[in-house]
């Protein structure tokens, strides 16, 4: 099959935003750059180099000879996780690879996944119970339960707002850290029947950058050593953020109690 | 630990793991067998925990069941693995012994600090262990 040279160009922005998305809903970086090199050989490039680390995207393309387009895109939030939009990009790219759709469908499919939002209720409701959950699970009572839970909603609201704005997510993983523990730990001294440890474990497992650290390794082992490593020191440092935040909100309530 | 404590871990792993599948929002036709992964693969930890006294091979061993039970799952559902791992392995991340580390570190207790910090490396490494052996035998049947 052979493409124009808009077609090309259309190609490659198709393959551009798959790769985005697909790193925005929290897919390794293997997963990527295969998925991205198989559909630029289904629509029939010769070659396709593709880099991935967590914040560039650069392809380059070769049909034929001296038929060359090269493109590379910026990301600057990889940090997301939508598993929902992972399954439907995966079975979006099945479908390309096996019976080539036109362009312009691929396109359109891109465009609605893209759409696509996770619901705010959501994730409040998958946060609280997880937190409530894991602060039980950890030895905690029941009221450490419900507490979680409240805090729970506390730190969705402060994400919520977080990511509509600039801040880096180690920024707001120190910030986020640090409100919680101070609201934590005055709640629990008011309240002494609460224990503070179990309640802040429970949300320290919604904060934890669990999948990034998962994915870091399995890249490292896949060879994408530069990936995971990126990945891994970025994780790293969010959880050094989160551990930094909780510390200070420990100090600042010893101090004043 | 009595039996009404297990049963409690066995519960809240359940529903900590579905909590997370649900803030990833994970396919509702998924939720069940992703969460009974988490359930599972603490239960195997409880299981080989209490006879080998071991944290660092009861975590090995659950966290490889874990990767094996997702890859099982991502290859009859035709979808990547990454949807199933993370509510399977949530509950052996030691969030607790981090947290107690970290709390004594801030209080000057060093000793219970590098008790609870050694636990922490230890389970993070029994993790990644487990993911890298699972992803090696995955990668040679490949091949």
């Amino acid at each position: 099959m052979e493409l124009s040279k808009e077609q090309q160009a259309d190609l490659l922005d198709c393959l551009l935003e798959t790769g985005q998305q697909l790193l925005e809903s929290g897919a390794e970086i293997s997963r990527v750059e295969d998925t991205i090199s198989r559909i630029a050989k289904a629509y029939g490039a010769r070659h396709a180099d593709v880099f991935v680390i967590t914040s560039i995207i650069s392809i380059s393309l070769e049909f034929s000879g001296t038929d060359f387009v090269s493109e590379t895109r910026r990301i600057y939030s990889s940090a997301g996780t939508d598993f929902n939009k992972l399954e439907k990009l995966n079975s979006l790219s099945r479908v390309v690879c096996n019976n080539l759709i036109s362009l312009k469908d691929f396109h359109a499919s891109l465009s609605e996944i893209a759409s696509m939002k996770k619901p705010f209720w959501l994730i409040l409701i998958g946060s609280m119970l997880a937190a409530g959950s894991f602060a039980v699970f950890f030895g905690g009572s029941i009221y450490d339960g419900v507490a979680s839970i409240l805090f729970a909603i506390e730190i969705c609201i402060c994400q919520n707002y977080l990511d509509k704005t600039k801040v880096s997510t180690a920024a707001s993983n120190l910030l986020i850290s640090l409100i919680i523990g101070i609201c934590v730990g005055l709640v629990c001294r008011a309240v002494p029947a609460l224990h503070m440890d179990k309640i802040l474990i429970g949300d320290i497992m919604l904060l934890i950058p669990g999948l990034a650290m998962t994915n870091a390794v399995r890249n490292i082992l896949v060879g994408n050593t530069i990936s995971g490593a990126v990945r891994l020191i970025e994780s790293l440092i969010w959880a050094g953020a989160l551990a930094g935040g909780f510390m200070t909100a420990i100090i600042i309530i010893d101090t004043i109690f | 630990m009595n039996e009404f404590e297990i049963l409690v871990q066995l519960v809240t792993a359940f529903f900590g793991s579905l909590g997370f599948a649900l803030l990833f929002g994970l396919g509702t036709r998924h939720l069940f067998t992703s969460s009974l992964g988490g359930m599972l693969s603490w239960g195997l930890y409880l299981a080989v925990f209490s006879f080998s006294k071991d944290v660092f091979i009861a975590c090995l061993v659950a966290s490889v069941f874990a990767m094996i039970y997702s890859e099982f799952l991502a290859k009859r559902h035709k979808s990547p693995a990454t949807l199933f791992i993370i509510p399977a392995i949530i509950p052996l991340v030691p969030g607790s012994s981090l947290y107690y580390a970290m709390s004594y570190a801030v209080r000057g207790d060093v000793e219970n600090a590098k008790i609870h910090g050694h636990q922490t490396v230890i389970w993070v490494l029994a993790i990644a262990a487990g993911i890298s052996f699972t992803t090696t035998i995955k990668e040679l049947r490949q091949r």
